[in-house]
């Protein structure tokens, strides 16, 4: 009773802004690609990452490049089919998602049309959230015997107010297990799980674009967020999910993928929100109590190859308390549970940097490393709308409730012209504290299932806070001295080194050579600086350190680490951007100034733009109102790059 | 004696207010009975019970025991005469929950009543026709190009883009800057090209004639001198290879077609009228 009461305390003001879930995944896979390429095997990390496959010329698709292309996609999507994105009045499908990611307009349950304004996405993965999916959808429907429980009252109202407690009546059920059964009854589930794989089958274009089927696992215990997002490699997918309702136990989920890897069902896990995990996701203990060890490290790495840094419920890289020397640290950051306003009290276990600093701890403890990611970005977007994480162009993420800037907090309420006498800090709930982020890049031969796939399993991934800003990162002992300047760079790095997401080998105590590489989003803002971000042990402790390495504008590096500074600045009143201000690209050639062969390491990269409008100031500008004086005005878009690992022992 | 006490009762039955009140409680028993004969009905069926019973049954994973069953449909008589009742009292009128619901079910019983014939092959020929592009891979190009960044240093991009044009058309080579992207492309859509160098790099390409450098084209990241060495057409497959998706496209489009038409009838069966605005 006195849980019951506390979650409800918890549930009910947050109300809608939670959407349970991010969840994500996806993946479908074709079968009948013509080139069967060989299967992505789980295996361990070798020194060196395979280099771009050498197909026979028949199985190439249209676009195929041995250098491999940068594809840009969302793996986290929800539609009508999750019970959360139903009762926040979106009714838009599967299908709907894959057209809106191609560059249709779509409609928004608000009413208006919705479209990206960046052009077409390549990969997309729908996610429904498992539990229960499709069931609230078949409430709506007359002749199905769930519209006539009592639960499904109330259910579909058109008013945020009544959509927040409709949505809060629904969390409380599943996270008291009070739910009706019927709502999990395999039918329900199948119905949905074949509406899922029709639709990924329907839309994959080999070439063109790639969709795949995936799901998200929605567990939270105690409301601590769990979950993650599951995709399957190709069309041979699991009977049903797996779902959190059978456990909320990760470990569970993972052996029952290795089940299905048995069984020729690959695919793989991505975890996301460990912002909203309170210290768990990257916990130095198992949900079971037990103490980590080499086996889980193993089942966690086999299954589950990637994490998603960044997305519109929060960024995820690390937090200002974790990182208090980054300047940076402090993009996004969302502090309270994923569904209600509880605080986290916990960053540790909840940041990505310091889970891999965590982890070359831990490979040297058990010999092995549980927490060897790569990274993705995703929206979590529950409009079935991928890629919608433009600045400009944000309609955030849950339906009706959070569909007018009001509603979200950018403007000031009740058509008020300025925030004299308003609670700026609480207008729009969380939803102020979200941001328009996430988005997955890979480096793959040709946009198809198995390439891309592939790439993700050799985490040879990189996420962005939304633009499509492409990021090489390499490190090798022999580039070429003209590495930069020659017309086969990327050939030669991957002659003479290892790309982001693979492990490096000692060399004879040699320090090795980082190529950083980055391209502007050809839509959006120019490159500021570009940065390699270290995490060593030294003394059985873990360090971390920002290396500004690339600077735009000619700058150099000065004496305290940090790039001079461009002078780019925002017009506030219009938002737009220095157009004479940072670079195209910025590339380099980089030795770790610190570099001790004996120490183990991870290096990866973070590129930032010159800062621009937040999605608030857009909203504020187009209404004629001053930003929310609580809200950062300005962002520094960024991306990332998976990370290479220093191994000085095999 | 005798004569006079039945006299006493016979006097009270001849009493025309006694004769009036007998008809009278007579008459209203008899309206009574017959009112009573023609109630509305409630019946609850025996598919119905079973029904009542096998929702029971898929909450709690058990079948009701007989107390448990008579509750529910006793339950279920309670809710039919209120809601009869409410009907009754027009309560169903002016509720919005009632209306959608309504309007949901006729919509889903219209969508039962028109069928929709399968298509014949001309059918889907002409709509394949009409609609080829939807299905064609667009088409693309082979092609070349050298790069003059915005962020080059010495010479600038339009001074090292023009003497690099002067050096090709002299027969000579010329050099680019490196690039992140790929400088040649053995195949790649124009589609890709709006994507990742923007419209007018795209538009360059699209008009360029093959076998000749042309430009400088700005694109996102500086100029570009582009050559276009083939061009490969937009393939059509043929219908054989693309009918299942002519024909769910063909069906859909039908589907939103009838529906269309019914609330297109159905406006003309009802008078619509709304305030304000003109009739």
């Amino acid at each position: 009773m006195k849980m019951r009461r506390e979650v409800a305390r918890y549930v009910i003001p947050a109300a809608v802004v939670g959407v349970l879930a991010g969840g994500t995944a996806i993946g479908a896979q074709v079968a009948q690609q013509k080139a069967a390429a060989p299967a992505a095997a789980p295996a361990r990390p070798t020194a060196k990452a395979p280099g771009p496959a050498t197909a026979p010329a028949a199985a190439r698709l249209p676009g195929y490049n041995t250098d491999r292309n940068a594809y840009f996609g969302d793996l986290h999507v929800h539609t009508y089919l999750s019970f959360d994105a139903y009762i926040f009045n979106v009714r838009r499908t599967p299908d709907d998602a894959y057209a809106f990611a191609k560059g249709e307009a779509i409609g928004h349950a608000a009413g208006f049309d919705i479209r990206l304004q960046g052009g077409p996405l390549d990969f997309v993965a729908v996610t429904d959230h498992s539990e229960f999916m499709g069931a609230i959808r078949e409430a709506n429907d007359p002749h199905s015997p769930l519209s006539k429980l009592p639960v499904t009252q109330g259910l579909f109202s058109t008013d945020p107010k009544e959509i927040n407690a409709a949505f809060t009546r629904v969390v409380t059920g599943f996270r008291d297990g009070t739910l009706p059964t019927e709502f999990s009854a395999p039918e329900v589930a199948s119905r949905a799980w074949r509406e899922v794989q029709d639709a990924a089958a329907r839309n994959y274009a080999p070439g063109r674009f790639t969709t795949f089927v995936g799901y998200e696992f929605t567990s939270a215990p105690d409301g601590r967020n769990m979950h993650r997002n599951v995709i399957f490699r190709s069309a041979k997918v699991a009977g049903l999910p797996y779902t959190a309702n059978q456990s909320r136990d990760p470990e569970d989920l993972w052996r029952t993928m290795d089940g299905w890897r048995a069984k020729g069902v690959e695919a793989l896990a991505i975890s996301h929100n460990s912002n909203g995990s309170d210290g768990m996701m990257f916990d130095t203990q198992r949900m079971n109590g037990k103490p980590l060890d080499k086996t889980y490290a193993e089942l966690r790495m086999r299954n589950e190859p990637l994490v998603e840094i960044s997305q519109i419920k929060g960024t995820s890289e690390t937090h200002p308390s974790l990182s208090p020397n980054d300047e940076w640290a402090n993009f996004e950051i969302m502090e309270s549970y994923i569904g209600s306003p509880v605080k986290i009290t916990k960053f540790a276990g909840g940041y990505v940097r310091r889970a891999l600093e965590d982890g070359i701890i831990y490979r040297d403890k058990l010999g092995a490393n549980p927490f060897k990611f790569g990274f993705v970005g995703g929206s979590d977007t529950h409009n079935a709308a991928p890629g919608s994480v433009e600045e400009p162009n944000y309609f955030s993420k849950t339906g009706r409730p959070d569909s007018r800037p009001e509603l979200r907090g950018s403007t000031p309420p009740d058509g008020k012209k300025t925030w004299d006498g308003v609670d700026a800090g609480a207008a729009g709930g969380r939803y102020q504290a979200w941001g328009a982020s996430g988005l997955a890049g890979v480096w793959a031969e040709e946009n198809s299932r198995e390439a891309i796939y592939t790439a993700m399993r050799r985490k040879e991934t990189f996420a962005t806070s939304g633009p499509r800003i492409k990021v090489r990162f390499f490190a090798g002992y022999d580039f070429p001295g003209d590495l930069l300047t020659r017309a086969d760079t990327v050939r030669q790095a991957y002659a003479h080194g290892v790309p982001m997401g693979s492990d490096l080998l000692a060399s004879r105590g040699r320090a090795p050579s980082f190529l950083v590489w980055a391209v502007r989003d050809p839509r959006g803002g120019y490159l500021q600086r570009a940065q390699v971000v270290k995490g060593w042990i030294e003394n059985g402790q873990a360090k971390e350190k920002v290396f500004d390495v690339a600077c735009s504008d000619g700058l150099k590096v000065g004496a305290n680490g940090r790039c001079g500074d461009n002078g780019a600045t925002v017009n506030l009143k219009t938002c737009e951007i220095d157009r004479f201000k940072g670079d195209v690209e910025l590339r380099t050639v980089w030795k770790d100034p610190e570099f001790n062969p004996r120490q183990r390491a991870f290096y990866y990269v973070r590129v930032l733009e010159n800062p621009s409008c937040r999605w608030s100031t857009w909203d504020a500008l187009r209404n004629g109102t001053p930003p929310n004086p609580k809200l950062q005005p300005t962002i520094m878009e960024r991306a990332w790059s998976s990370p290479i690992w220093f191994e000085p022992t095999a | 004696m005798s004569q006079d006490r039945p006299s006493r009762l016979s006097r009270v039955l001849r009493e025309p207010l006694v004769q009036f009140l007998a008809l009278g409680a007579l008459l209203f028993a008899a309206i009574a009975f017959a009112n009573h004969l023609k109630r509305p009905v409630v019946r609850i069926d025996a598919a119905e019970i079973e029904q009542l019973a096998t929702y029971w049954e898929l909450q709690s994973q058990r079948p009701p025991t007989r107390a448990e069953l008579s509750a529910l449909i006793q339950e279920r008589v309670d809710e039919e005469l209120l809601a009869r009742e409410a009907i009754r009292l027009g309560l169903d009128k002016d509720d919005m929950i009632v209306r959608r619901r309504l309007a949901q079910k006729m919509a889903f019983a219209s969508e039962d009543i028109a069928a929709i014939p399968e298509p014949d092959e001309k059918t889907l020929q002409a709509y394949y026709d009409a609609h080829r592009d939807r299905y064609a891979t667009p088409g693309r190009v082979a092609m070349r190009h050298l790069f003059f960044s915005r962020d080059r240093t010495g010479e600038t991009p339009q001074a090292a883009a023009a003497a690099a044009l002067a050096r090709l058309e002299a027969g000579g080579t010329a050099g680019s800057d490196p690039s992140l992207l790929p400088l040649t492309y053995a195949d790649v859509a124009e589609t890709d090209l709006d994507r990742d160098y923007g419209p007018q790099f795209a538009a360059a390409v699209h008009g360029a004639a093959e076998g000749a450098w042309v430009g400088p084209v700005p694109s996102a990241y500086g100029l570009h001198l582009i050559r276009v060495e083939r061009r490969l057409p937009p393939v059509f497959p043929p219908l054989a290879q693309v009918r299942d998706e002519v024909r769910a496209a063909w069906l859909a489009e039908r589907r939103q077609d009838e529906n269309r038409a019914f609330r297109t009838s159905l406006r003309k069966r009802y008078k619509v009228e709304i305030a304000g605005l003109p009739q």
